[in-house]
């Protein structure tokens, strides 16, 4: 008991002699990391993902009712987040599309307010370049749901309205549409009030920041042992031996090196969650700490099976590096799941960077599952078991 | 330090049939051979870090084999390879094979194997930057912690320079006077020269021979 007490005690300090490579190794992680995401944003969206729509409108003269109307139309949070609405000239307008200075250009008919009132709803014009852009596109698809809402109230209205005639309470007609005026209206056109509740995104159920945050953690972390490979190699045959004479068997030393790398993830991971609390990221939490600490040994003792696995250095780094990767993608830390191969989507939940992903999800989105926390278990269960066996294949 | 019997095989190849001999106090037996004629093999049985096959090892007349805390009492093994955390100083080194008893550890650096083999000039310092030679009397002084009776050595001098060797040696001498047990093997003449057994193990049999032949006769007999 004393020799293995002993033992533990000076791996945990042969570990954290290894921390300021850690660390070294884990800011050149991120400046790599960095600079890969830069590169992959702009391989993928180029310069456009930064431009707005720009649209012009062709207002009747005079018509102050249709020029209120574009102006509560472009206050909409759905239109003002993607377009600059702009009123010019006829001609200025047409030569500005052209040039691919606006998008899309709308014309809006005489007497616009007024039809939509008494239903003769004479329709806008919208003008796009032949070569539809993508931005065209986008406003072409704004339009169409502006125009399904707008279809959709009227028909509400129209409703109403044939409903009292048929009853024969025609003079109470303006009194329902001003009320369904202000009430349907009032859930129909402000449509973040649903999509504030409810966030629909490719990453699930946190927005693609957070997604793919959490997922850079998660291969932060795994990619972190990189540096200290040194201290992960298995002891040598003799050692072993000698260890062994002493009372301190395989599990012991297993045991020790999964701790020390816990240690050394830990004391990394929390340094970085300190400054995430520190800006706000993060809110501090003893269950955060608990969960961080469980994440850093579930993949402390999946690093050390990898390692056990090779048996020599290079070969250790080789796996973890290619593993990692490849169960990373098929996890859909890469691409969400979403855009992957549905056989993807049932493998990725065994897999341990799903999991650890999910566990640092639970930290950043502070919904803690049970269930979660359960494979997070299982996985440095697993990890050791296997890293056991793995060992005892080697030797 | 009764031997008899001792059986080894790796797979279909057998590498030690039925190796006997015995070994008294202020003796020391150095066994000879050629490469990969199984002396690492016997000396790691003999220490108990490996298991043999079929035999059995009486050390102070209590059985050794199956037993592994009679084999952590009364033998002191030195392998090749030293079994060293590099990163750690001599201290943390020597702690761990005294099993955090500090001060057993520093009685011995005072006057014990430790402090005879020079050890408290170099405690502070990082193993990793440690020369061969000291390396391997940190290993000794390591294996000795249990003031074990038995010494066994595999190459001890191997790749020291002469002064490593001859300390070494001197050691080896005293604790053959303090009435303890060398067992070891090598392929130095002078580290021979202590011996006052010596065997040949050939064909995985150990066959007696004289001491103090010279390297040509030596190599005859391998």
């Amino acid at each position: 008991m004393g020799a293995s007490v002993t033992y533990l005690k000076l791996e945990l300090k042969r570990a954290f002699l290894r921390l300021p490579q850690m660390l070294l190794g884990a800011a050149a992680l991120i400046v790599f990391m960095g600079a890969a995401v830069l590169v992959a944003s702009g391989a993928l969206y180029g310069s456009r993902a930064a431009g707005r729509i720009a649209v012009g409108v062709l207002l009747p003269e005079g018509d102050a009712l249709a020029r209120q109307a574009v102006s509560m139309i472009s206050s909409l949070e759905s239109v003002k987040s993607l377009c600059d609405f702009s009123y010019p000239e006829r001609d200025e307008a047409m030569k500005a599309l052209e040039q691919g200075e606006l998008y899309a250009v709308l014309e809006v008919p005489d007497g616009f307010v007024e039809d939509i009132i008494n239903g003769t709803n004479t329709p806008v014009r919208i003008y796009f370049k032949g070569e539809a852009s993508v931005e065209s596109q986008i406003f072409k698809e704004l339009s169409e749901a502006g125009a399904a809402t707008l279809g959709a109230s009227q028909a509400g209205i129209y409703a109403g309205d044939e409903l009292l005639m048929a009853l024969g309470l025609s003079e109470r007609i303006p009194v329902l549409e001003d009320d369904l005026n202000r009430i349907f209206l009032r859930y129909s056109l402000p449509r973040m009030d649903y999509f504030r509740k409810h966030t629909v995104s490719a990453a699930g159920d946190v927005e693609p920041p957070v997604f793919y945050g959490v997922s850079m953690a998660v291969l932060f972390l795994l990619f972190g042992a990189i540096p200290v490979s040194g201290y992960l190699m298995p002891p040598g045959r003799v050692m072993q031996q000698k260890l062994s004479l002493l009372g301190v068997g395989r599990t012991v030393i297993l045991a020790a090196r999964c701790i020390g790398l816990t240690a050394l993830f830990f004391a990394v991971t929390l340094f970085a969650c300190m400054a995430a609390c520190g800006f706000g990221l993060l809110a501090q939490s003893f269950l955060s700490v608990g969960t961080l600490l469980l994440i850093c040994a579930a993949a402390a003792c999946f690093v050390v099976f990898i390692y056990q696995a090779a048996g020599s250095l290079l070969g250790g780094v080789m796996l973890l590096f290619l593993s990692v990767t490849a169960m990373h993608f098929v996890s859909g830390g890469f691409l969400p799941l979403v855009f992957l191969p549905r056989a993807f989507g049932a493998l990725a939940p065994f897999l341990p960077s799903y999991i650890l992903m999910e566990g640092m999800k639970m930290i950043v989105t502070e919904s803690f599952e049970p269930l979660v926390f359960g494979k997070l278990v299982a996985l440095a269960v697993c990890g050791f078991v296997a890293g056991l066996l793995a060992g005892r294949r080697i030797r | 330090m009764e031997v008899s019997d001792i059986c080894r095989a790796y797979g279909r190849t057998e590498v030690l049939k039925g190796i006997t001999f015995s070994a008294g106090p202020g003796e020391c037996v150095g066994i000879v051979g050629g490469n990969g004629c199984g002396k690492t093999t016997l000396l790691s049985i003999l220490a108990g870090a490996m298991r043999a096959d079929g035999g059995s090892i009486v050390i102070n007349g209590r059985e050794a084999v199956g037993h592994p805390s009679v084999f952590a009492e009364e033998t002191a093994y030195v392998p090749q390879e030293n079994p060293l955390m590099d990163e750690l100083s001599v201290q943390d080194n020597l702690l761990l094979w005294y099993r955090g008893g500090r001060k057993c550890m520093e009685k011995d650096l005072q006057d014990g194997p430790a402090a005879m083999l020079g050890i408290p000039k170099m405690l502070k310092s990082r193993v990793g930057i440690l020369s061969g030679g000291m390396k391997k009397r940190l290993s000794i002084a390591c294996a000795l912690s249990e003031h074990a009776p038995v010494l066994i050595l595999d190459e001890p001098g191997a790749a020291l320079d002469l002064e490593c060797k001859e300390e070494i040696q001197k050691y080896l001498l005293t604790y053959m006077e303090q009435g303890g047990t060398v067992i070891l093997t090598s392929h130095e003449l002078a580290e021979l020269a202590l011996c006052t057994q010596m065997y040949v193990l050939k064909g995985g049999k150990l066959e007696k021979i004289e001491t103090g032949l010279s390297a040509r006769d030596l190599v005859l007999q391998f």
